[in-house]
């Protein structure tokens, strides 16, 4: 295999400073949840470890997820993740084009065997044989599975990937499957949302270019570090709900003063994201404190559970401490269907973590 | 005489799949057939959903123009219900849109259009060494500062949206935040720092300055900043005469407030303009894979066509108003509009024209941004209620940064019967009608030179670029 550069030399290349270098991996190290004590490994690791080269491809989908990614979080971060991952292939955002663009995929297929990772936006449509989605005159599944043969990992990006999402919504007229239903012998990591949150993006590819390992999935097979609390356990308007104090209409009394939005339908009691602590647009907001609810887009068939705005159970007494929490599990029960519980998520992830390791020493 | 022909796809840095399929007649273009290979039935997804769910799912169909489908949704459902929006709720709902709008057009400026003259072949000009510098994919030195740009300006959307891309926060009677005396004033402080972006970056001076140009000599005399950069590029390769569209400019109107739309709406033909009559429009299906008659959308229906016969050649259907192709996006809306330098090329419209309309509705939109939102009043209402839609149907017509963009929803006992979309991508990319006239970028592409070596042609890049297309919006 051709010697490839470190993350480090790349990141020269690219103009970076060395004072910048160390700023990232602090910035990367409290992103990750790591504490100081972690800042030289990260760095240790990006000036020794060749860099880790990535091959985006784009099935059925709308570009969200790399809209989110292009504009990720604080400018350093940003400008270091993409010259480190260098997208050897994508796209959207290289400069090659057609039968050029097509011999650049081949090529690092061939030049990373069983090195590269895999990142999948959007997903392969199976009814008429793939054709609903074309890529190179070849339907998008066929390269899919060519380009999944030689990946040591696969990212699905985003609810499309990971779930199909509002493409596969009744009666899924393409007949849209998730990655992990096509290609069954990988590692896969999924990272929902509609789209993922950028800094979730790049923090995941950090700490698999960091750690040269998956991160802890949850059950699902989402990044624990990032999907492991409900929006809910971390909202701002949460003591609102506690103390039954909703929204009734839009722009009423009640919502200028900013009260919860459970009665207009927010799903955040039953959806594992990082949106109420990491926010959007660069920690700018996130669609509760846009006085919006939550619709659960990192959940599994988020697109089919009835309206977006119906209310997520019927009950309508609550409001006291006490019954808030078995508000939301019965919550998470009735509408989440395929959301574990949060006591049983977490008798898993030990079982998972072993697994985990195990997969990472075999496979990564 | 040589003939031969050539697929050009996958193309890359356009939003979604395209490829393009040229008849090369002597080293030039004879015919183009535009395919749109991705499908995915948003319009039949919608069917018995609860209508409001459609200002959710829409905006999926799109991760660049979310806001565009979110707001057309929210009017078509805000038209079958007799709803309107309080002043200042339209207000802050065209402060989100714009800022989606104007985004965009920085973003394919930098992102996808200028960086095909980097490219080693041309190496040589004179302007190749700043090219390669300002535009190389991924690392030139203007790519970086748009990406940062960028992502500033998107704080308005997250300050009055929660999130962007996806955003939820266009509703029928309003939007869901009421931005507070903060939010204004921040939302100022964003701007500013765009503005100076335009002023030493992108266009070099002030956006009023470019605003204010009103004819091509002027136009071609601007030569600062990176739109001076592309001036000099496009007198070198003659892009003015690269690429000419049907022509015919359609637009919809911009950005609806109490006083009406702040870009009118009208449609614009050999110096003329003419009202736009929302019923002269068709589509025809009969070079798509698609079943059924061509039809106004109010009646349309979308059944792929299983067998994808052999006659058609896309997913995409053809749009006509009147029966007839018209071209759609920035340079269509500002020479509707009205404004001068716009109007002067209208009967250029070519590469250049479509590139420097955009940069003209940057700068106007800028000025445009800060008026808006100067005038927020944080104590007024920003939504009014909605009632729960039972019956009727209702149509969303508004301005999408890459043109005009219609949602058609008929509801029926409450839920969703009927929606059709037609997105700015499927006018400008839509294929052949019954009469076999060719759509609008099939017909600019004919003539393009093209060299006996060269298997992804670069007039053909950058023709089909100028029109910024966005395929995942055109089949949706």
């Amino acid at each position: 295999m051709t010697q490839i550069e470190t993350f480090y030399d790349v990141m020269r290349r690219q103009g970076i400073t060395r004072r910048s270098f160390m700023k990232y991996c602090s910035l990367t190290a409290a992103a990750l949840g790591l504490g100081p004590s972690f800042v030289p490994k990260i760095a240790h690791a990006m000036e020794t470890k060749p860099r880790t080269p990535v091959i985006w491809v784009h099935g059925l989908e709308c570009t969200c997820c790399s809209e989110s990614f292009i504009r990720s979080a604080h400018p350093l971060a940003k400008d270091v993740v993409l010259s480190m991952i260098s997208l050897d292939y994508d796209d959207t955002l290289m400069a090659a084009a057609g039968h050029q663009a097509e011999a650049a995929l081949e090529d690092t297929i061939q030049k990373y065997k069983g090195n590269y990772i895999l990142a999948v936006e959007g997903n392969p449509p199976l009814d008429e044989d793939g054709m609903f989605c074309i890529v190179g005159g070849k339907p998008f599944v066929e390269q899919l599975r060519h380009a999944a043969k030689d990946a040591k990992a696969i990212i699905s990006w985003g609810a499309c990937a990971s779930y199909g999402c509002v493409q596969a919504a009744k009666p899924n007229p393409t007949r849209a499957t998730p990655v992990h239903k096509v290609i069954t012998d990988k590692p896969i990591i999924k990272v929902p949302g509609c789209p993922p949150i950028a800094e979730v993006m790049t923090g995941v590819i950090t700490y698999m270019l960091t750690f040269d390992r998956l991160p802890e999935l949850d059950r699902q097979g989402r990044p624990a570090m990032f999907y492991g609390q409900r929006i809910h356990d971390k909202c701002y308007r949460r003591p609102h709900f506690d103390a039954g104090q909703f929204v009734e209409h839009w722009d009423d009394e009640n919502a200028r003063k900013g009260y919860c939005l459970y009665k207009m339908g927010c799903k955040g009691p039953t959806t594992y994201n990082a949106c109420s602590t990491v926010r959007w647009n660069e920690g700018t907001s996130f669609p509760i404190q846009s006085g919006h609810g939550c619709i659960g887009c990192s959940e599994d068939g988020f697109w089919d559970q009835g309206s977006f705005y119906n209310r997520v159970t019927d009950l309508t007494q609550f409001g006291v401490e006490a019954n808030a929490d078995k508000v939301g599990l019965t919550a998470a029960g009735v509408v989440g269907g395929g959301i574990a519980l949060h006591a049983a998520v977490s008798a898993l992830k030990s079982a998972q973590r072993k697994t985990q390791d195990a997969r990472s020493k075999e496979e990564v | 005489m040589s003939e031969r022909q050539l697929l050009v796809g996958p193309f890359n840095r356009v939003e979604g799949d395209l490829e393009i399929q040229l008849d090369i007649r002597d080293g030039h273009v004879a015919a183009a057939r535009a395919n749109s290979p991705l499908f995915r039935g948003f319009e039949m997804m919608l069917q018995g959903k609860d209508p409001r769910d459609a200002l959710t799912i829409t905006p999926r169909i799109c991760g660049i123009c979310s806001v565009s489908q979110s707001a057309a949704a929210a009017f078509a459902l805000a038209d079958a219900g007799g709803v309107q929006m309080p002043p200042q709720g339209a207000r802050a709902a065209a402060i989100l849109h714009a800022v989606e709008n104007l985004a965009d057009h920085v973003t394919h400026f930098n992102l996808f259009f200028m960086p095909d003259f980097a490219r080693p072949a041309y190496a040589g000009r004179a302007w190749h060494a700043a090219a390669v510098e300002r535009f190389t994919a991924q690392q030139g030195s203007a790519v970086r500062r748009a990406a940062e740009a960028r992502a500033q300006l998107f704080h308005i959307a997250g300050l009055l949206g929660g999130k962007w891309p996806h955003t939820l926060a266009i509703q029928p009677g309003g939007v869901t935040r009421a931005p507070d005396a903060r939010d204004r004033i921040r939302i100022l402080s964003v701007l500013r720092g765009h503005r100076r972006y335009l002023e030493e970056v992108l266009l070099g001076g002030a956006p009023e300055a470019f605003a204010a140009l009103q004819d091509i000599p002027s136009l071609e005399s601007w030569d600062s900043g990176d739109a001076g950069l592309f001036l000099r590029i496009a007198a070198d390769l003659g892009l003015a005469q690269a690429g000419r569209g049907p022509g015919r400019y359609l637009s919809a109107g911009a950005y609806p407030l109490a006083e009406g739309r702040a870009l009118a709406a009208g449609v614009w033909e050999d110096g003329a303009l003419s009202p736009f009559d929302p019923a002269q429009i068709a589509e025809d299906l009969s070079h798509a894979w698609m079943l059924g008659e061509t039809a106004h959308p109010e009646a349309g229906r979308t059944e792929p066509d299983e067998d994808m016969r052999e006659t058609a050649y896309s997913w995409c259907k053809a749009p006509r108003l009147g029966g007839r192709t018209v071209e759609v996006g920035a340079l269509a809306r500002q020479i509707v509009d009205g404004h001068p330098l716009a109007r002067a090329l209208a009967a250029e419209g070519g590469v250049r024209a479509r590139i420097a309309g955009r940069l003209l509705e940057i700068a106007r939109t800028q000025i445009l941004l800060e008026e808006l939102a100067r005038d927020l009043d944080p104590d007024a209402r920003f939504m009014d209620p909605a009632p729960t839609l039972r019956e009727g149907s209702g149509t969303g017509l508004l301005e999408a940064a890459r043109g005009t963009l219609g949602h058609w929803i008929r509801v029926e006992s409450g839920r969703i019967a009927s929606y059709q979309i037609i997105a700015p991508t499927t006018w400008n990319f839509s294929p052949r009608d019954a009469a076999g006239t060719p759509g609008p970028v099939e017909a600019a592409l004919v003539g393009a030179p093209v060299g006996a070596e060269e298997d992804t042609p670069l007039s053909v890049q950058h023709i089909v670029r100028s029109f910024d297309p966005c395929m995942v919006c055109t089949v949706h």
